[in-house]
């Protein structure tokens, strides 16, 4: 754990999980294992990581390679790369979101008949087809 | 407070696409829940573009900074970057015409033949504005949440205007809502796409 006072430059790299509730700037790189940045953190880095979860703010570009979750009260500036990527309802955002869920995750649904379309819903009241010109 | 509205349109947007086929999203708006929910389940890459929280966006005496250079600094999309899907929400009622062209020369290089888009707009111009933010629940879903407080600059197009300011797009399919919003769905004009922008 990188305790609320301290503070590191540089790069942070090793063999086990790691939770930040202290100050990174510099480069994080634990493949393997799991890196938390607590509430109190404040990351200035790119993180790579197994999963990452978030709960502080981070600026940098984030790989996950299982997952990335940004928790409610998380705050993020940068791209993400991950299978999977979950976003917390009241997380703020900011970047984009490189997903892949791997192709046995992707041949479970399709786009297309995931629903079928025209589905009458109380909010429409009419529909009429325009023509472009 | 959040609340689920049906949508005619959304399962056209997808239609063309294959389920293992890799997407890039464009999402005009702050990143929401269900937007990242949905696209997790297919190869994605989506933009969040903020612009309501850049509102209002009009020349800047001070910087000097056109209306092109504001929206290509918001947009900020890699130079390789080729949309699949755009999705504008009510974006335009909130910029004037000058605005929607100025954003539109930045976004046109990014977009290709196949690219579809969905919005919302107006069938009543006295309508107020619906203090809304959007996110795709499902192909045939929308999830709005209510903002904070409301946004400046509310001034809707008509339907006829806001076709001529989307030039580089055709209405596809309209679809009136019982609250006199429109639901709408755009392909782009093969012949008006890829031209770079003049900053």
């Amino acid at each position: 754990m990188i305790g609320s006072s301290i503070v590191i430059k540089g790069t942070v790299t090793g063999d086990e999980d790691l939770l930040i509730e202290g100050k990174v700037e510099g480069t994080i790189d634990l493949n393997s294992n799991v890196v938390s940045v607590g509430q109190s953190g404040r990351v200035s880095a790119d993180i790579n990581a197994k999963i990452v979860n978030i709960e502080g703010e981070v600026t940098g570009d984030i790989t996950g390679n299982e997952k990335v979750v940004i928790s409610k009260s998380g705050n993020v500036r940068g791209n993400i790369v991950a299978p999977r990527v979950t976003l917390e309802d009241g997380a703020i955002f900011k970047g984009s979101i490189d997903m892949d869920p791997g192709e046995a995750a992707v041949k479970k649904v399709s786009l297309a008949s995931d629903k079928p379309s025209g589905v009458a819903g109380s909010d429409s009241a009419a529909t009429f087809d325009l023509k472009s010109g | 407070m959040t609340a689920t509205q049906s949508s005619q349109l959304l399962a056209s947007l997808f239609a063309p696409f294959e389920s293992d086929e890799r997407l890039t999203v464009l999402h005009i708006g702050s990143a929401v829940p269900e937007t990242v929910e949905f696209f997790s389940r297919y190869r994605s890459k989506l933009f969040f573009v903020d612009i309501f929280s850049e509102l209002p966006i009009q020349w800047d005496e001070e910087s000097d900074l056109s209306l092109v250079q504001q929206f290509a600094e918001i947009l900020s999309l890699p130079d390789d970057t080729q949309v699949d899907i755009c999705l504008f929400w009510d974006v335009f009622n909130y910029l004037d015409s000058d605005s929607v062209a100025a954003f539109l020369s930045v976004l046109r290089p990014h977009l290709h033949s196949k690219t579809l888009a969905h919005g919302f707009g107006v069938y009543n111009l006295k309508n107020g504005q619906s203090g809304q933010y959007y996110g795709i629940e499902s192909t045939d879903a929308i999830r709005a949440r209510t903002r904070a407080a409301m946004l400046p600059g509310y001034a809707p197009h008509p339907q006829s205007k806001l076709k001529n300011l989307l030039d580089c797009f055709n209405f596809d399919r309209s679809v009136l809502l019982s609250d006199s919003r429109l639901e709408i769905l755009l392909s782009t004009k093969a012949q008006s796409i890829g031209k770079s922008r003049i900053l």
